[in-house]
């Protein structure tokens, strides 16, 4: 019975009528409803999808990943060039570009942001902590800057657009017990982004004003007026909001329900591959799983089309420890699918050659994705006759654990996406240097391929760096220190008034670019 | 009764510094490394001692426990390292909205549950008294967020009576605080259409928390009605041919409300720690949320400056219903002086 009366009411639910987005005069308004809070959006301190979703809104980069194919495009810089051995980049301004309050953008206000950020050392910091020093960046003049690198650094480019241009002068006239301006910055812009501050209300919502004279121009006649990013937290409550037209975009529905909204009227449900990759890390230095033929035993043993199941096909397996829109992707060949047969035999020649040995696997707490793979797994290790046994946890417990050998689990479920579309965002998570972090909970130890990575990154010729890269893949691949996974497709919920979308795999996982977006209604 | 109200006042004052000490040494000795956390999955060990040494982190757990207890008596909560702004501001933010779901919330619950006590004890085994056993069995039975999901379903999808969530449309203007009370606020600056529009916003949230609230005040008040209906004074008061309502409402109803008020007391304590299922489903701006996602983030301070204010408010809460005891129960009076 209870049942019945569900299912009327979803169906009612379904056939409610949709109002429309939000108008202030003769403004479109678009309501975007997102799971996460923005609780800072100082480009210095830190940075996570939302987050980031409104610094590129309030902020311009010298330049920007534009397009699927994630292209760094010209933004606040016109052009740049770079000298032979690579360590000087030097970047000329556009000349009109305006703060929000009218100041000019200039090379002061670019080395300034950049040295303001290597000082505080948070936030995008740890980018170009290793390369560039506070007296590296030099202003030659007025509308060009220059940056010495301490050594050559291929990804430089690619780190560039998530460093933003901030207005010392109105930064400082806030700074408060010399903090660099940190507690102002915290719920007030600086910027010149195509957007300004309208509303911010923490932990409710955030309003956002198009600046019409915007310097760059608009794409659209019909740009968004405006947006106005509303905390729902619930994905149930996301689905209803966008269904009755209360949201004109959501980014958290179950994978499920994007199945089910993309079939109502007024509703579409862009979809692209993404970069986010999610793998099983395995201990490689503690337990069973530090020896290389019982983690190539349980890799073959894994049913990865299981993967796909979970995700109802919107997702594709990895074939490679990169995903596929890095530069230099390669497939490996032969990457590891079920194949017990094979499983048996490397089994048998591990210190466990009967299995007889029980495994954690850690997940976090209430992501029922990864629950069904810990219960995939339970299946598939169970005909090697290894048990495993599934922990849910917090995040904190999650990285906490996976900060030292010790007590990372033998499997941690990870998602993970790359800062940029460059090969060494992805190859440097298997760096002894990212040990400790939640993605480095492997302590994957290879000095051959820590040697290649080292190497790699300080080559700044793509045809030297693509066959070192090449080599990379394969040998990470090949030392199996985790399950390579899938890759999750990108999904919103739109209303379909919305015009102008722009996938861009860099982005994060809910992160949508503002700036291209219409709304084609009346 | 001054004396009776200073001994109570210090008692207080004892267990808040006692819930201080529980608190940080729980909160600072659960695994997880906050700074880490704040400083974001790809940063530097560098970095992460950088944002350790600014928020004192890095300093023996004694200093910072004197640190903290210091600026308390100061006012200063300490720095939120996932907000990045004053804990007290923080909960200036976000303490209003709960406090006003609590309130208003437990106003509903005794304005409807303690009359819906008293008639169903004067009323056994009628309609009226299975009314009551329905709602107070099921007010305890239901979980909160299940009913607030399902009014959510019915009156807000499917009828459109009203809104599904938040504390206000998007585009209706917030009162400037003066009380951060959303709706008194803008009562105070006679915004009446603000007003109209918090209401609506705030009728679902009110009512999903007010149910649990309401099944155990109502459970309390008609037992202890049927009780004290049993004693000799009423059989006494009714002999002497008092009207029968005269009988409930004036003389049995003011000893049967000391268990009642002790209930209203304990259920305003664990409605302003236990909102956060009901701010999460219809996103309310509280300090439930605030709590819970800071303690996820093992973002401390925060934490412990929640636990404070609630342990305050129970405390005061508490202190409101022993001055209220004295009030309905004169002998209690003479007992304190």
């Amino acid at each position: 019975m209870r049942a019945l009366i569900m299912l009327v009411l979803v169906v009612v639910t379904f056939v409610a009528p949709a109002a429309a987005f939000e108008r202030v005069g003769d403004k479109k308004i678009l309501v975007f409803a997102g799971r996460q809070e923005v609780p800072t959006i100082d480009p210095s301190i830190k940075y996570d999808w939302s987050i980031r979703m409104m610094q590129q809104s309030l902020y311009d980069a010298l330049v920007k990943y534009v397009g699927p194919s994630a292209e760094i495009v010209p933004w606040l810089a016109e052009k740049w060039d770079t000298s032979a051995d690579g360590k000087t980049w030097t970047f000329h301004l556009v000349k009109n570009a305006k703060f929000h309050n009218g100041d000019p953008v200039t090379a002061e206000a670019v080395r300034w942001s950049f040295a303001r950020t290597l000082k505080l050392n948070q936030g995008p910091s740890w980018m170009l902590s290793d390369f560039l020093k506070e007296d590296g960046i030099t202003v030659v003049d007025a509308t060009t800057i220059r940056f010495t690198l301490t050594q050559p650094f291929g990804p430089f480019l690619a780190v560039m657009p998530w460093w933003y241009v901030m207005n010392p002068k109105q930064v400082m006239a806030n700074e408060q017990n010399g903090d660099l301006g940190q507690k102002w910055l915290t719920t007030n812009a600086a910027g010149s982004g195509p957007f300004k501050i309208k509303r911010w209300e923490p932990g409710t919502l955030y309003e956002l004003e198009a600046v019409e004279t915007y310097w760059k121009g608009w794409p659209s006649k019909d740009h968004i007026g405006g947006v106005i990013y509303k905390l729902v937290r619930e994905a149930a409550a996301q689905r209803a909001a966008l269904i009755r037209g209360e949201a004109d975009i959501v980014e958290g529905l179950t994978a499920d329900d994007y199945d089910q909204v993309v079939k109502m009227p007024g509703i579409a449900v862009p979809e692209f591959p993404g970069m986010t990759t999610f793998g099983l890390k395995m201990n490689t230095q503690r337990g069973a799983t530090r020896d290389l033929n019982m983690r190539k035993a349980i890799a073959y043993a894994f049913d990865y089309d299981a993967f796909l199941k979970i995700y109802n096909g919107h997702a594709v397996l990895e074939d490679s420890p990169f995903p596929k829109a890095t530069r230099g992707y390669v497939a490996v060949p032969a990457m590891y699918r079920q194949d017990l047969a094979k499983a048996k035999e490397f089994l048998a020649r591990s210190p466990s050659p009967n299995g007889g040995v029980e495994l954690e696997y850690v997940y976090f707490d209430g992501l029922e994705e990864e629950r069904k793979m810990g219960l995939v797994l339970i299946d598939n290790l169970a005909k090697l006759n290894l048990k495993v046994k599934m922990t849910a946890t917090t995040w904190p417990n999650m990285v906490a654990r996976a900060s030292k050998v010790e007590t990372s689990p033998d499997f941690l479920a990870v998602f993970t996406t790359p800062t940029s579309t460059d090969p060494d965002a992805v190859a440097y998570q298997y760096h002894k240097n990212s040990w400790g972090k939640y993605y480095g909970s492997s302590f994957y130890s290879n000095d051959g391929v820590w040697a290649l990575i080292d190497k790699a990154r300080l080559l700044t010729k793509w045809t030297e760096r693509a066959p070192l890269y090449a080599e990379i893949q394969k040998k990470i691949a090949d030392d199996a220190p985790e399950i390579f996974g899938m890759l999750m497709n990108r999904r919103w919920g739109m209303r379909d008034h919305v015009k102008g979308f722009q996938f861009c795999p860099v982005r994060f996982t809910g992160e949508v670019d503002l700036y291209p977006l219409a709304i084609a209604a009346k | 009764m001054k004396t009776y109200f200073a001994a109570r006042l210090a008692l207080v004052g004892v267990m808040l510094f006692g819930l201080l000490c529980i608190t940080f040494a729980i909160t600072y000795l659960v695994p997880g490394d906050p700074a880490r956390l704040a400083a974001g999955p790809d940063a530097t060990d560098d970095m992460v001692r950088t944002l350790r040494a600014q928020y004192g982190l890095d300093r023996p757990l004694a200093v910072q426990f004197t640190t903290y207890v210091g600026g308390l008596l100061h006012g200063d909560l300490g720095r939120s390292l996932r907000s990045r702004n004053d804990v007290r501001d923080d909960l200036v933010r976000f303490f209003p909205n709960t406090f006003e779901l609590v309130t208003l919330s437990l106003l509903l619950a005794v304005v409807l549950g303690v009359p819906l006590g008293m008639l169903a004890a004067a009323h056994r085994d009628t309609w009226i008294d299975h009314l009551a056993r329905v709602v107070s069995v099921s007010g305890v039975a239901v979980p909160a967020f299940w009913l607030g999901l399902m009014l959510q379903l019915l009156i807000a999808l499917d009828l459109g009576w009203l809104p599904l969530g938040g504390r206000l449309n998007l585009t209706t203007p917030p009162p400037a605080p003066i009380t951060h009370v959303l709706l008194l606020d803008a009562l105070l600056r006679g915004q009446w259409a603000t007003f109209a529009d918090a209401f609506r916003h705030a009728v679902l949230p009110v009512v999903t928390l007010c149910f649990p609230a309401l099944a155990s005040i109502l459970r309390v008040n008609r037992a202890e009605m049927i009780e004290t209906l049993r004693q000799d004074y009423v059989v006494s008061a009714r002999a002497q041919g008092i009207s029968n309502f005269r009988v409930v409402t004036k003389y049995a109803l003011r000893n049967a409300m000391i268990p009642t008020l002790t209930m209203i007391g304990l259920r305003y304590g664990w409605m302003l720690g236990g909102t956060l299922l009901v701010e999460s489903v219809f996103d309310w701006p509280g300090i439930g949320l605030y709590a819970v996602n800071s303690a996820l983030s093992s973002d401390f301070l925060p934490v412990m400056g929640v636990t404070l204010l609630i342990g305050v408010n129970f405390m005061l809460a508490n202190l409101l219903v022993d001055l209220g005891y004295a009030w309905l129960d004169p002998r209690l009076r003479r007992t304190a002086s």
